[in-house]
């Protein structure tokens, strides 16, 4: 390298000195982005969030004593959307149902562990189920109006079987849910009309707005665009994003793109595991487990 | 399929641009200028070929909406495709400087053989980690630009000088050097972004701008 150091200017002498070691002696000091800890990052460590609206903890789920929840610790955001993605079969339904004690009505199902809802332990034996769902609504896979029922009557079915019983109360609710899940405009002045005389996709925010009508803190979502047009999948996604604003959503979607489009954090599973939590961003763009990376790129599953 | 075809069309580039540099830097040492049609001809191919890249990963894009490696393997192969582009652009421009300044035989070449046997490095290093996915001499590339600026900045201070002194007369020498050395400082930099593509593919980690 001497034969460099014969600038006229003393500071690029200085430089080339400086400088003048990378040849004979490579450096292997922090310098290098690539001894930097977060290029190496691969780590295990579990996806923590703050102030959880919603804490899974050591979580288990059998259907006739086979296990289908193997031991499920996961932290939903407030007002905010989780993805819940996996292969069919490793239990995003199981534990969407295990989350509001659905699961509990399904024969020979049982459940152990700790769903923390606020402060509320929802697996308490003191917890009542009804009072929980009320909390948490859920929509499902196909649209399910009630088939004899309005389109008002569908909304309001559930504030009168909560026993509210002032119309004028009723009529505001069944508005601004109808409103909330941005169906209004559509069926304003159809609101005496069948509830299964709309279409697929308004059938679904029919739905929605029937879930809204009971004020839930949480939202469940099942595959709830996978029956829908991509017209009205999309109408469901724009509607999940203005959702999140007043309540917490989480979704089961077999729709990668979808998952990656909506929602704000995303969980992986496999056979009945949590295989990876964390931001969408990350699990989409840089998945720390090697079987996330290979599910979202469609190599099996 | 479509990722296959892409990173055999960046291959291919990285191998035309390496070549092209070098055809042109030996050019400029044997003071012979006969290669211009030719590094013209691979220069345009490059940027043929970066458009042809470009259209490859849009498409893949809009087709299979990819994610993850295969998503940071597109986006990085856009990159590496212009950066071995400019090199093809640089590579005719230091060959127009002997065509113009030309005849140059009388000239010190020795900073800019110096300074291109840096860069010719950290190209061969950086298309090497693109074709095996090594990180591990990527931290080289980055080195030996640090390098590269401190040279150029070296001689152009020093052409500076000798301007000067020369009473601003023949200068052709100078300029010329000043003109190749900068191009070849920019071909360090083009090579340290394919390092930091390399380096996004495999770790998702984006590098501190420069």
């Amino acid at each position: 390298m001497d034969n460099l150091n014969n600038s006229l200017n003393p500071t690029v002498n200085e430089e080339i000195n400086h400088l003048s070691s990378i040849d004979s002696n490579p450096k292997h000091e922090s310098t290098s982005p690539f001894t930097e800890p977060e290029f190496q990052e691969k780590s295990d460590s579990r996806f923590k969030i703050e102030n959880p609206k919603l804490s899974i903890q050591s979580l288990k789920a059998w259907f006739s004593g086979k296990l289908a929840l193997k031991d499920i610790n996961l932290e939903v955001k407030e007002k905010q959307i989780t993805a819940l993605i996996g292969p069919s079969g490793c239990g995003k339904t199981t534990l969407l149902r295990c989350i509001n004690r659905m699961h509990d009505l399904t024969p020979n199902a049982t459940a152990d562990g700790r769903v923390i809802l606020d402060d509320l332990n929802i697996y308490d034996k003191q917890s009542d189920p009804v009072l929980i769902r009320r909390r948490m609504g859920m929509v499902f896979q196909k649209p399910n109006p009630f088939p004899t029922m309005s389109i008002f009557d569908n909304v309001a079915a559930g504030l009168k079987l909560n026993g509210v019983k002032d119309k004028k109360l009723i009529k505001e609710i069944v508005y601004d849910s109808l409103q909330g899940a941005a169906l209004w405009n559509e069926v304003k002045n159809d609101l005496d009309k069948p509830g299964i005389s709309l279409s697929g996709g308004q059938q679904q925010r029919l739905c929605i707005a029937r879930a809204l009508a009971m004020q839930p803190e949480i939202l469940l979502m099942d595959e709830p665009t996978s029956a829908l047009d991509p017209i009205a999948s999309s109408k469901i996604e724009e509607l999940m994003t203005e959702l999140k604003k007043h309540l917490t959503v989480i979704i089961v979607t077999h729709n990668m793109q979808q998952a990656a489009r909506v929602s704000d954090y995303t969980a992986f599973m496999y056979l009945g595991e949590l295989i990876e939590f964390g931001p969408t961003d990350q699990i989409f763009k840089n998945p720390k487990k090697e079987l996330t990376e290979r599910y979202i790129s469609g190599k099996f599953g | 399929m479509g990722l296959t075809k892409v990173s055999s069309i960046v291959l291919d580039m990285a191998i035309l641009a390496e070549s092209t540099v070098t055809k042109a830097v030996t050019s400029y040492n044997d003071d012979d200028n006969s290669a211009k049609k030719q590094i013209f001809e691979s220069s345009a191919k490059l940027r043929f070929l970066q458009d042809e890249v470009s259209e490859l990963t849009i498409e893949l894009i809009a087709r299979f909406q990819p994610v993850a490696t295969d998503l940071r393997f597109i986006k990085s192969c856009m990159e590496l495709a212009y950066g071995f582009s400019r090199f093809g652009r640089y590579a005719y421009d230091i060959i127009m400087v002997l065509e113009i300044l030309g005849p140059l035989e009388h000239c010190d070449k020795l900073p800019v053989m110096r300074m291109s046997k840096l860069v010719m490095e950290m190209m061969a290093l950086g298309v090497a980690a693109l074709r095996t996915r090594d990180n591990s001499n990527l931290g080289r590339i980055y080195e030996m630009e640090e390098m590269v600026d401190v040279l150029f900045r070296k001689n152009l201070r020093e052409s500076s000088q000798l301007i000067r002194s020369n009473n601003y007369s023949d200068n052709r020498c100078n300029i010329s050097t000043a003109l190749i050395l900068k191009y070849l400082e920019r071909i360090s930099d083009h090579a340290c972004y394919i390092a930091d593509s390399v380096k996004y593919i495999e770790t998702g980690m984006a590098s501190p701008r420069r």
